[in-house]
């Protein structure tokens, strides 16, 4: 869905319609609800890096407008060099809180279990929020941008965030393979894409709202969308292949036009990239 | 000449850029580092440092040090200037002089009373570009000077930084007004305004508009206006609010005119001096390395090296005055 502007009004209706085209069942149970948006670094929402607050301040209303919620939680957890605490307030999530009356919650401070998980012949140990298991509604609102080494970063992705465990660093090796481990654990129910702000080749204003009740099929539609086949993105082919979701999607409303507009990375920044990366292996000290 | 010995006050991102800055020095080596974190010692010890100490107190209790440098938080610069000028070494204090004039003062009275050198770590006036541009405006090769513009504009404190490890976390202190001062216009904008002094001389009025987008007590936008008693006006724009990387200097007089932009650099020039450094092991423009060397030729000569002390509180003086006549927006 474009939204004409990111004025609360259409916003609202453009979230709203997002919904409907997917046929988002209202009448679900979501006393609870969890909101995991992308809060990666201290980075401002206008660069297309992080989810912005006032996304997540429209779509609280939606869900109060249009299901029978009684507790909302905005969750986040610190990162090897992000800490959710001063990320809440540089980002505006403390000021959208405190103005929707949400709860903000770290999840490296919540009660966790220890899940150990082997994908691929790597195992894993991860930190995972009990709060997940009490929630009727785990609303993913991620931001579609590039990744080195993942290709892609957006739904599947931002629910990584979600292993409690502050230092990340740890699973960048083999990160396809822990994002869909952490993926099987967390079960994304709902898929809120924030594209107002997107980052590709560069940051461009892109007005999209877009939702799916697949995660798989999100990121799916979201590297089509950036010019990257589903098929090369490991992460989508794993979590495909463990049931997570399906990589095929079907898109309603203006999956074109978005296309068309996304600022995608070519063949040129690619080798672009390629290039700056022997040039710092070669040059840069260590 | 007497070869010098050196310490290293604070072995943070400062800390080991000067390091690395000092393995060309002429007359000079860096002989200690001290700070609390283990990791840091152990890095100075991976770098080839022979003494590393835990608190700098032991270290300025080391005879053989001359001087340190002080690459400390800035609500430390107070205390560890004070103590190294008591202990009798020479100072080279990371810019800005203190968090305020009040403790500036201070720091300078300590010197004085020692009788040791201070010199303030505004690198930007060894960029040979930059120098170059002070003895222009100083030979009136711009004729007289009526606008100056500088821009510093950058992430930041929250500019994503990594170590040999991955990426490391925003120490706490920059997030804490008490413990850093000042924000954007402290810690970037006082190397723009330090260059006004040095070009023009005393400063008449500052004042400032500053904005807080990042809703931390610290202000990530910041433009001021310095109104200098021998006639230019110049702007300062120093910013944390940005992913991308300026850095710019405007000078316009009555004879010429001139734009320079010194960050981001071109991608030859960046080629460049990575061929350099790899090949012939510094850049020998580096303002860092130029610093670095200028305190050691100063101490040898037994001459005041500049920025002095005392320049370092008339920078600190001018932000204090812009900062009472700030002007905040929305």
């Amino acid at each position: 869905m474009h939204t004409q502007n990111c004025e609360p009004e259409a916003l609202k209706h453009a979230i709203k319609k997002s919904l409907d085209l997917i046929n988002f069942d209202f009448g679900r149970k979501a006393k609870k609800i969890v909101i995991k948006p992308n809060m990666c670094y201290y980075y401002h929402p206008s660069t297309g890096e992080v989810t912005d607050p006032r996304f997540v301040s429209v779509l609280i209303d939606v869900f109060r407008e249009n299901l029978d919620v009684s507790e909302i939680l905005v969750v986040e957890s610190d990162a090897s060099a992000m800490k959710c605490k001063n990320a809440f307030n540089i980002l505006g999530y403390d000021k959208m809180a405190a103005e929707k009356k949400v709860n903000l919650v770290n999840l490296t401070e919540e009660k966790y279990r220890i899940v150990n998980k082997t994908i691929g012949g790597h195992a894993f140990k991860f930190h995972i929020p009990m709060l997940f298991s009490e929630a009727d509604l785990i609303v993913n609102v991620p931001k579609p941008k590039y990744m080195e080494g993942v290709k892609i970063s957006c739904a599947l992705k931002n629910f990584f965030g979600c292993n409690a465990y502050p230092n990340k660093l740890i699973y960048h090796k083999v990160l396809d393979k822990a994002i869909v481990a952490v993926n099987e654990n967390i079960k994304t129910h709902l898929v809120v894409l924030d594209g107002l702000a997107v980052i590709g080749k560069y940051t461009k204003r892109l007005n999209l709202v877009m939702s799916s009740e697949d995660p798989v099929a999100a990121d799916s539609a979201v590297s089509e969308m950036m010019g990257l086949s589903p098929r090369s993105v490991g992460a989508i082919v794993l979590a495909a292949e463990r049931g997570i979701g399906v990589s095929s999607f079907s898109s309603v409303g203006e999956f074109h036009y978005f296309k068309e507009q996304f600022p995608s990375k070519g063949l040129k920044d690619d080798l672009r990239a390629t290039v700056a990366n022997v040039y710092l292996y070669l040059f840069s000290k260590h | 000449m007497k070869q010098i010995s050196l310490g290293i006050i604070g072995f943070g991102i400062e800390g080991k850029v000067m390091l690395r800055n000092s393995l060309w020095l002429k007359g000079a080596r860096i002989d200690a580092v001290a700070d609390l974190s283990e990791k840091a010692r152990s890095a100075a010890k991976k770098s080839g440092v022979k003494k590393v100490y835990g608190k700098y107190e032991d270290l300025l209790k080391d005879d053989k040090i001359d001087g340190v440098i002080i690459s400390l938080p800035n609500f430390l610069h107070q205390e560890a200037a004070v103590k190294s000028a008591e202990a009798g070494k020479h100072i080279l204090l990371e810019k800005p002089l203190a968090r305020n004039v009040e403790e500036g003062e201070r720091i300078l009275s300590a010197v004085k009373k020692n009788g040791v050198k201070l010199m303030i770590g505004y690198d930007m006036r060894f960029d040979p570009v930059l120098s170059g541009i002070h003895d222009k405006i100083a030979d009136g090769f711009f004729g007289e000077v009526q606008i100056a513009e500088a821009t510093n504009i950058t992430g930041g404190p929250f500019a994503p930084r990594s170590d040999s490890i991955g990426p490391v976390r925003v120490p706490s202190w920059w997030f804490d007004k008490e413990l850093a001062g000042g924000g954007a216009l402290l810690d970037l904008g006082s190397h723009l305004v330090d260059l006004f002094i040095w070009y023009f001389g005393e400063v008449a009025s500052a004042s400032c508009f500053l904005k807080y987008m990042y809703r931390t007590d610290l202000e990530d936008v910041a433009t001021c206006i310095l109104k200098f008693n021998n006639g230019p006006v110049a702007t300062v724009k120093a910013g944390w609010f940005s992913k991308g990387f300026i850095e710019s200097l405007q000078i316009c007089g009555t004879a010429k005119n001139t734009l320079i932009q010194l960050a981001p650099e071109n991608t030859s020039s960046i080629i460049w001096k990575g061929i350099v450094r790899k090949f012939i092991g510094r850049n020998k423009n580096s303002a860092y390395y130029l610093e670095l060397q200028h305190f050691v030729n100063c101490l040898q000569k037994d001459e005041q090296p500049q920025p002095s002390g005392e320049e370092g509180l008339r920078s600190l003086q001018a932000i204090s005055s812009a900062y009472r006549n700030a002007q905040t927006v929305m």
